[in-house]
């Protein structure tokens, strides 16, 4: 099949096979930044906004996406334009082997862009489809937290 | 390999002679698809053939009207592309669907899972279908069978749902004190059994009850006789009830016994905490 995607704001054209995943796809155009861990839905290192919508790339058919606006991790931020969301993770020492940043980025990014000021538990369902095996999230959801003040302070 | 075919009709008048091909199946965007043999071949890139799981074709739902939400009256049909996270998130916090659908799995998960996905193919883990049941639900079917039927003939009766596109859930949205119970180790896991409870009180006493267990043997159970015992019992307790006995099937690291005393006991501090409410 071939089939048109918005990926960060630009047009990828692609050949994907017809029970290709959303993650697949983007993997082999070169969107690394889309990790691969489980690919049964419950990790969350695939996570990507599709139509804004926080989602495991790999439980998506590529198929079904053809047209649509899908982010990534590097829509968002760069190492040298760092989203407040990605600088307070580094700040809050919320990353350690960082697999599972893309990801949670993602979510909090998601829910950042809902509610502007979101409470522990809520940072805490928002987050609940990305494992990270190293940190206990503690600083992961103090990061969040982190990031929401500097939004808001900037709004 | 042979490719899957995909179809992309834009309006319901399509879907009929699409489904009537052989191994032909819709697909809302939810992630009951990907459980598919042929499919996890492929995305595991085992490199398992379509023919694996007989699926043939699919139907992209994400350009038909599915998507209502309409309150007439005091009846609420729901579209079967709406996502969990979305029907969740139109209820208001205490109402058994934002219960069942906004606790459960994860929230990219929640943010696919769809309402006629769910109900088309009513996994044992299911935490729709307990509440559905309980309000009673129809569920209104275009292609081989047309027409809106009872969820709880829709899910007995294999004939209804071959062939056939859920285009829509109803229910009559009445005011129901409610409990909701997922059997799960962590939060976000699939759940090996729900206990799903209305209740409808007047002064002192209960109006109406509905019970349903769900992942039990037989998929799931309405309790019509704890209902009648409950219903006319005056609010206060639930110390005198008598509890049919539930069958289920073992999973790992659970026995048909031990799940069938968690579900009593659930029902148990379920009845009681409403009734004392």
């Amino acid at each position: 099949m071939r089939g048109a995607f918005i990926v960060n704001g630009a047009r990828l054209e692609a050949c994907f096979h017809s029970a290709d995943t959303l993650l697949t796809l983007l993997r082999r155009e070169g969107h690394t930044e889309v990790k691969e861990g489980c690919r049964e839905g419950l990790c969350g290192a695939c996570v990507v906004l599709l139509e804004g919508k926080l989602v495991n790339s790999c439980q998506v058919l590529a198929a079904s996406t053809a047209g649509k606006h899908i982010t990534t991790v590097s829509g968002i931020g760069s190492l040298h334009d760092p989203h407040p969301i990605q600088s307070a993770l580094v700040e809050a020492g919320a990353v350690q082997c960082g697999f599972c940043s893309p990801g949670m980025v993602l979510a909090a990014y998601a829910l950042l862009s809902a509610n502007s000021n979101p409470g522990e538990d809520e940072i805490r369902q928002a987050i609940d489809g990305n494992f990270c095996r190293c940190t206990g999230y503690v600083k992961i959801v103090e990061a969040v937290k982190l990031a929401a003040r500097r939004m808001r302070a900037h709004e | 390999m042979r490719e899957i075919e995909w179809f992309f009709p834009e309006s319901l008048d399509e879907v009929p002679p699409l489904l009537a091909k052989r191994g032909v199946i819709p697909h809302g965007g939810g992630t009951g698809i990907l459980r598919v043999k042929a499919l996890r071949g492929r995305s595991h890139g085992s490199g398992g053939g379509p023919e694996a799981g007989g699926v043939r074709g699919l139907i992209d739902l994400g350009r038909l009207p599915l998507r209502q939400f309409e309150r007439l009256g005091d009846r609420v049909e729901i579209g079967p592309s709406l996502t969990f996270a979305e029907v969740a998130e139109r209820f208001e916090r205490d109402h058994i669907l934002a219960r069942a659908l906004g606790g459960c799995a994860s929230t990219p998960l929640r943010n696919r899972i769809t309402i006629g996905g769910s109900v088309a193919l009513f996994p044992a883990w299911s935490d729709l279908m307990g509440p559905l049941i309980a309000l009673e639900a129809d569920v209104s079917l275009i292609a081989a069978e047309r027409g809106t039927f009872p969820l709880s003939r829709y899910v007995s009766e294999p004939g209804l749902r071959r062939g056939t596109l859920v285009t829509g859930v109803s229910f009559r949205d009445q005011a129901w004190s409610s409990f909701y119970y997922r059997d799960v180790r962590t939060r976000f896991d699939y759940s090996a059994f729900t206990v799903t409870i209305l209740l409808k009180k007047g002064v002192g006493k209960v109006l109406d009850a509905r019970i349903v267990v769900i992942g039990c043997k037989g998929k799931f159970r309405r309790l019509h006789e704890l209902e009648e015992q409950v219903k006319g019992a005056p609010a206060g307790g639930a110390g005198a009830l008598s509890y049919p006995p539930l069958s289920f099937t073992g999973k790992k690291f659970m026995s048909p016994e031990y799940l069938a005393h968690c579900a009593r006991v659930e029902l148990e501090r379920g009845l009681e905490a409403l009734l004392r409410e």
